[in-house]
């Protein structure tokens, strides 16, 4: 029990004192055995009553510190500084909430607000009464980051994080880095190739001697927690010791009977298991897909340099923060969805992107020259039915982008764009109005009433009920249809169930705070960046990296990590492991440990956030949270309770 | 349903139009207009109409017709994508569609088509006049007589069936069905606007715009009634003398004028020339001037010696009666005036129903 606590009540300017008498809450408290001083003050926040304060605790020796002021929400830190100013352990200050609880919620009634002040103010007295000091738990922390996805984002965030002097180890997945831009030719605003930017990024992540890079490689286990993730990565070999002498490559894909769709462009065309991306790709070594290898062994007859004997390996990092920068997935369009999969010429942006690519003189696909291409707009974005509700934000840029392009590269092409409305926002606006101005026709539908494509004799066509033209019933006969596709998350996102981060409406990974912490997930020490989140265009991406790099860094720079020590306590005595706590803890903070003979559960103070999920599922009452327990909980009611 | 054509823009340039792509439908242009109401909503449908490329639609409509140019709506666009000009390049594309004979588009989409027609014209004339060993009585006498033929044949083979053929499209092809009192009924108002273009008072520009046209029109129409019914050149009734004089003095001031406008291009709706303008204001003009100048020689008994002015003055007549009238902006007199008549046959059914419905 403590002797001398300080307690303050806040008039907050009229706020709290129009409704409630802050005079007779003082009056009602001060006499309470354990309250040393009593004050009331017009703004318990400023700074002239912070030093007061400060002094009291100093000059007084007060053991304890009570303000009833605005909601903790607010302030708390606040006042946990001042009474860390004065030397006090911050965990001996409570905070009593009388505004948003007290005089808002009550105006209209100011005899029962001030009775309900006393109550809560009466109920901190309590818990401070019996409050501990408490210290943080401190960790140390490996000063190493893993980024997981070499793409933009995330060779980017590499770069970074390298330049600021923290070791990093750039993990992808696939056997070449660049992820999505890599695909992608001229990209709107600097017009750039993606191949350049590749280019650009691949060679500062090579040269600089901080960076580590794994291609073929995979997280596949996790523990630890932040300071020290223990990640386990495999590492599949590409089954090439160098690059094989001149043109003798070309031979060995020649020769390799395998034939698979081309991911690297959206299946519209195949390659071998022998395979790279494009001529000048990184790192500059073909690989072999061995899901698909029959092992026959030609390619290995005609070069020297493949090697069948690469076994694949397993790798231990420890890492101090991990940074995802997974990426995104096109929508790949339902069979039927504006008779994707039914009619030939029918094809996705990233599909349409790759043909432009292919094609030098003329457009054409399949054998049909393009001259008329009619784009559907929001394909698997802002869906009426399915469960992508969201924009994708890139599309109508981009798609329009695209279309001005085609129109330059090649003669007499016309372009119809099906649009709900078309979102080139910011600077973008200006592909828009170069694309109108080039004579590209724009169609607008509702989202309830979407465009139709369908086939007549050797016809495409493509009809809307165009709102710009008085609903008129229009139709479009197209060489070409174009469905203009959002982003989705990762098919493959087994990486966000390793680490435990949790997933927005969307399915995208899911940020703390949308504004005010952007870049952090509830999982500390993973950061996400880049489309993994959400679909970002290319500059969105990089901003988005360069800010969990930072955040990321920051955690792993200090050496040492002060976390909260407001968390769930196990008391080995009464517990006999039954795993509930465990199913219901959100962060897998517990683990089954053996003592004496007897299995019990542990907290992992580092990974536990106290929210007190296991508490109330223990059936032996073992749990405590550290900073709450059920003892301060236990006063602060029975001093709720009005005892006359 | 109605297909998209995309390439009907680059037809429409050869009538004058400018940047129709730049349009994006924001409607600024119908908004400011003040002649465009409920049933007749112009110019954006005619723009987005005319950037699709939906030709039927526009054949049928008759709303480039009821505007007046007074290029408001080019003034406050947006985008400058120029809607005024637009309604008066689709003014212009409709009398190439409505002439039978195919010529009116021929003659606005090809400046060497019209050179070589007025050329060929000129060298009739004169080696007709050679063939008449420049006799100045003879000419005259057939000159009076052509007038009279040119008239008769222009109206009965251009005019007449081209009308016809507005009314084909604009009435029975969007199946209006009138019934034939509002024919009757409607007589009144195509007589107030051929004479008095009364519409362009609802513009909101200067209206001395308006007056001069008017008195254009009311002199230009009296002096073919002087010059053919009352034989100006040969009468010898002072009255007669002195009201062509007027006559002709009034044309060619008047033209004169709107000649020195579309140098100026002071006002949005002298600012764009179209070829057939200036055709248009410079024989209206040269007709005036002429006129008053062969009727002055006969007055002070110059042009017996003087044949060439006779001439110069006929080569005019003929060009303008065997071109400009049939397939050239001449045409607009009768277009406009027919459109408003025919606009009264559309909206009668209209307003029948409109009334059944609030009973």
């Amino acid at each position: 029990m403590k002797k001398k606590v300080g307690v303050y009540i806040c008039h907050c300017g009229g706020n709290i004192s129009d409704y409630v008498d802050v005079e007779k809450v003082r009056q009602s408290v001060e006499s309470i055995n354990g309250v040393y001083l009593a004050k009331t003050t017009m703004f318990a926040c400023a700074d002239s009553n912070q030093k007061d304060m400060v002094e009291d605790i100093r000059e007084q020796n007060l053991d304890g510190v009570v303000v009833a002021a605005c909601s903790p929400k607010l302030h708390l830190l606040t006042f946990r500084a001042v009474v860390e100013r004065a030397g006090m352990n911050k965990y001996n200050f409570v905070h009593a909430n009388i505004r948003e609880q007290v005089s808002w919620a009550h105006s209209d009634n100011k005899t029962g607000a001030t009775e309900k002040a006393i109550q809560i103010v009466k109920a901190a007295i309590a818990k401070v009464q019996n409050s501990e000091a408490l210290e943080p738990v401190k960790v140390q922390a490996t000063k190493a980051v893993a980024v997981i996805g070499a793409g933009v984002a995330g060779m980017r965030a590499a770069i970074e994080l390298a330049e600021a002097g923290s070791e990093v180890y750039l993990i992808e997945r696939s056997f070449f880095v660049g992820g999505r831009i890599a695909q992608w030719d001229n990209i709107c605003g600097t017009e750039e190739t993606g191949k350049e930017l590749v280019t650009r990024l691949y060679d500062e992540v090579i040269k600089h001697k901080h960076v580590t890079l794994f291609t073929g490689a995979e997280v596949i286990e996790n523990r630890g927690s932040v300071g020290n993730f223990m990640l386990k990565v495999k590492v599949t070999p590409r089954y090439f010791k160098l690059p094989c002498s001149d043109g003798k490559l070309q031979e060995a894909i020649d020769v390799c009977p395998v034939i698979v769709p081309d991911e690297f462009n959206f299946n519209i065309t195949s390659r071998k298991a022998i395979y790279h991306n494009y001529p000048s790709e990184y790192p500059q070594l073909p690989a072999i897909d061995m899901e698909n290898c029959t092992r026959c062994g030609k390619c290995e007859n005609v070069c020297s340099s493949i090697d069948f004997t690469q076994k694949t390996e397993y790798l231990n990092l420890k890492v101090g923060s991990v940074l995802l920068a997974t990426g995104y997935d096109p929508y790949e369009p339902k069979k039927g969805e504006f008779a994707y999969g039914e009619i030939d010429h029918v094809v996705t942006l990233p599909q349409f992107k790759r043909i432009v690519h292919y094609c030098d003189e003329k457009l054409s696909y399949k054998g049909k020259d393009i001259k008329h291409i009619a784009y559907i707009y929001c394909v698997g974005s802002r869906q009426v039915d399915g469960e992508n509700k969201y924009c994708s934000r890139y599309c109508c840029t981009v798609n329009i982008h695209t279309a001005i392009t085609v129109k330059k590269k090649y003669k007499n092409i016309y372009n119809y764009h099906f649009n709900r409305g078309i979102r080139t926002y910011g600077k973008q606006e200006v592909w828009y109005d170069e694309s109108s101005r080039l004579g590209d026709i724009y169609l607008q539908s509702f989202d309830n009433d979407p465009p139709v494509v369908e086939k007549r004799g050797d016809k495409i066509l493509v009809k809307i009920k165009d709102v710009l033209t008085t609903d008129k019933q229009l139709e479009v006969v197209a060489d070409l249809v174009v469905l203009v596709t959002g982003m989705v998350p990762r098919k493959d996102n087994s990486i966000g169930n390793l680490l435990k981060i949790p997933k927005g409406r969307d399915n995208f990974f899911n940020e703390i705070h949308m504004k005010l912490r952007p870049v952090e997930t509830v999982i500390d020490g993973v950061t996400i960046a880049g489309a993994s989140q959400g679909p970002k265009n290319v500059m969105e991406s990089v901003n988005s990296a360069l800010a969990a790099a930072t955040k990321s860094f920051s955690l792993v720079d200090s050496g040492e990590l002060a976390l909260e020590p407001t968390v769930a306590e196990v008391d080995e005595q009464t517990c006999e492991w039954c795993g509930k706590c465990d199913e219901a803890c959100p962060f897998n903070a517990f683990e089954k440990v053996e003592i004496e003979g007897k299995l019990i559960a542990r907290v992992n103070p580092v990974v536990c956030k106290g929210c007190g999920m296991c508490l109330p599922v223990c059936p032996v009452n073992a749990l405590n949270l550290i900073g709450l327990t059920d003892k301060d909980v236990e006063n602060m009611i029975s001093a709720l309770i009005p005892n006359d | 349903m109605a297909r998209i054509n995309p390439e009907f823009t680059n037809e429409l340039k050869k009538f004058g139009a400018f940047d129709t792509n730049a349009c994006y439908n924001c409607g600024n242009c119908t908004a400011v207009c003040s002649l465009s109401d409920e049933d007749n909503s112009f110019p954006r449908k005619m723009i987005r109409y005319s950037v699709l490329g939906l030709e039927s639609e526009i054949q049928t409509s008759l709303d480039p017709w009821l505007c007046y140019y007074c290029g408001e709506c080019s003034t406050t666009c947006p985008r400058e994508a120029d809607p005024g000009e637009l309604m008066m390049s689709l003014r212009r594309w409709l009398s190439a569609k409505y002439d039978w004979t195919g010529l009116s588009g021929l003659l606005y989409k090809s400046k060497t088509a019209s050179a070589i027609a007025f050329l060929l014209l000129l060298v009739a004339v004169v080696w007709f006049a050679a063939y008449e060993q420049f006799n100045i009585e003879t000419v005259m006498h057939y000159g009076h007589f052509f007038e009279m033929a040119a008239i008769t044949l222009v109206f009965t083979l251009i005019l007449l069936p081209n009308i016809i053929h507005m009314w084909w499209l604009t009435v029975l092809k969007p199946g209006i069905k009138a019934p034939l009192f509002a024919y009757f009924k409607a007589t009144s108002e195509l007589v107030v606007h051929m004479f008095t273009q009364k519409r362009t008072l609802g513009c909101d520009d200067s209206q001395v715009r308006w007056v001069e046209h008017f008195i254009l029109v009311l002199a230009y129409l009296s002096l073919l009634f002087t010059t053919v019914f009352l034989n100006w050149f040969s009468s010898q009734s002072v009255f007669v003398i002195v009201l062509g004089y007027v006559e002709s003095v009034l044309i060619f001031l008047v033209t004169f004028d709107f000649i020195r406008r579309r140098i100026q291009k002071n006002d949005e709706v002298s600012k764009y020339s179209h070829p057939s303008d200036w055709l248009f204001v410079i024989w209206l003009f040269l007709i005036g001037l002429t006129a008053f100048v062969v009727r002055l020689f006969i007055d002070f008994n110059f042009l017996v010696n003087n044949i060439w002015l006779y001439l110069v003055h006929l080569i005019v007549m003929v060009q303008w009666a065997l071109l400009i009238v049939p397939f050239g902006k001449w045409t607009h007199f009768l277009y406009r005036s027919f459109a408003i008549y025919f606009n009264c046959l559309t909206l009668a059914p209209q307003k029948l129903e409109k009334q059944a419905d609030a009973l």
